[in-house]
């Protein structure tokens, strides 16, 4: 299973799950930013929750785990597609991250007033980002394709013990970075209007997290098949 | 007193959605690229002549 061209055929230009993610989100901004109740102590600037957590969220627990589990199941079946997801994991994941480390200082801003402090949960949260955009560029610096793959595994395996070191960074060391307000022994503390747009979000960032792995996904195989016709043609 | 800070919400909320549209053009572009890669690559291959076309 290690190597062979990838039986695909040429993948369609229009994804109408990529659409339809896109739809969720903007259905969410507009439930969030204008249907959803201001907080009374922190003001509008509570609604970043919305889009940071939920980002913050399936970067960490859908898009590292899910690039840990493939690059450990590729190091033990060497089959090119779990490469091919780990890689794809770890790039919409990026994205994600991305945009945790983009809305969280917009949001520290206003109730820290600093944008930026380097207390455990934020600075692992960077170091993450960067070891993730090192996993990118070490896979576009190994030209051979067993070597590249089973390199980037074992970095995207260790880049992932970081996930529950961030988890727990709140409890372990003291922090400005607030405590989950969801994914915590004890129920939900939200209001019932503010749980309804976080779960639509989460519902809606989870639906974009697939349609981007998707779409990835077809990159790689493609990219791949490309490869595989030009060193049959040279 | 609630604070006035809607401006930094709608910040975050456009940032965020400038991050996730750039990423989702980029990927559209990849593929497309790809795509016209491998149609050319599965186009037959044509005999190499020395003659211009045209000529």
């Amino acid at each position: 299973m290690t190597s062979g061209q990838p039986s695909v055929s040429i993948p369609p230009q229009r994804d109408p799950l990529v659409g339809v993610a896109l739809l969720g989100v903007a259905l969410v901004y507009v439930r969030a930013l204008l249907f959803t109740p201001i907080e009374a102590r922190q003001g509008a600037a509570q609604k970043i929750m919305y889009i940071h957590a939920t980002s913050a969220f399936i970067a960490l627990y859908v898009a590292f785990v899910l690039l840990a589990i493939a690059s450990a199941l590729y190091l033990w079946l060497k089959d090119e597609k779990l490469d091919r997801v780990a890689e794809s994991a770890a790039e919409v994941g990026l994205c994600f991250t991305t945009v945790v480390l983009l809305t969280g200082p917009i949001w520290g801003k206003t109730i820290w007033g600093a944008w930026w402090t380097w207390d455990a949960r934020l600075t692992a949260t960077l170091f993450l980002w960067f070891i993730i955009l090192a996993y990118l560029l070490l896979r576009g610096a190994v030209e051979e394709r067993g070597r590249r793959a089973r390199y980037s595994a074992v970095l995207g395996i260790l880049a992932s013990f970081l996930v529950p070191f961030i988890h727990l960074s709140v409890y372990l060391f003291r922090t400005l970075h607030p405590m989950p307000i969801l994914l915590k022994p004890s129920a939900p503390s939200l209001p019932n209007e503010m749980l309804v747009t976080f779960l639509s979000a989460f519902a809606a960032f989870t639906l974009l997290f697939f349609a981007l792995l998707r779409l990835r996904y077809r990159i790689a195989t493609l990219r791949d098949l490309v490869a595989d016709r030009e060193q049959e043609r040279a | 007193m609630t604070p006035d800070n809607g401006a930094f919400a709608t910040a975050a909320y456009v940032l965020a959605a400038i991050v996730y549209l750039v990423y989702v053009l980029s990927l559209k572009l990849r593929l497309r690229r790809l795509r016209e890669r491998m149609i050319a690559l599965d186009a037959p291959v044509r005999p190499r002549t020395d003659r211009a076309e045209g000529a």
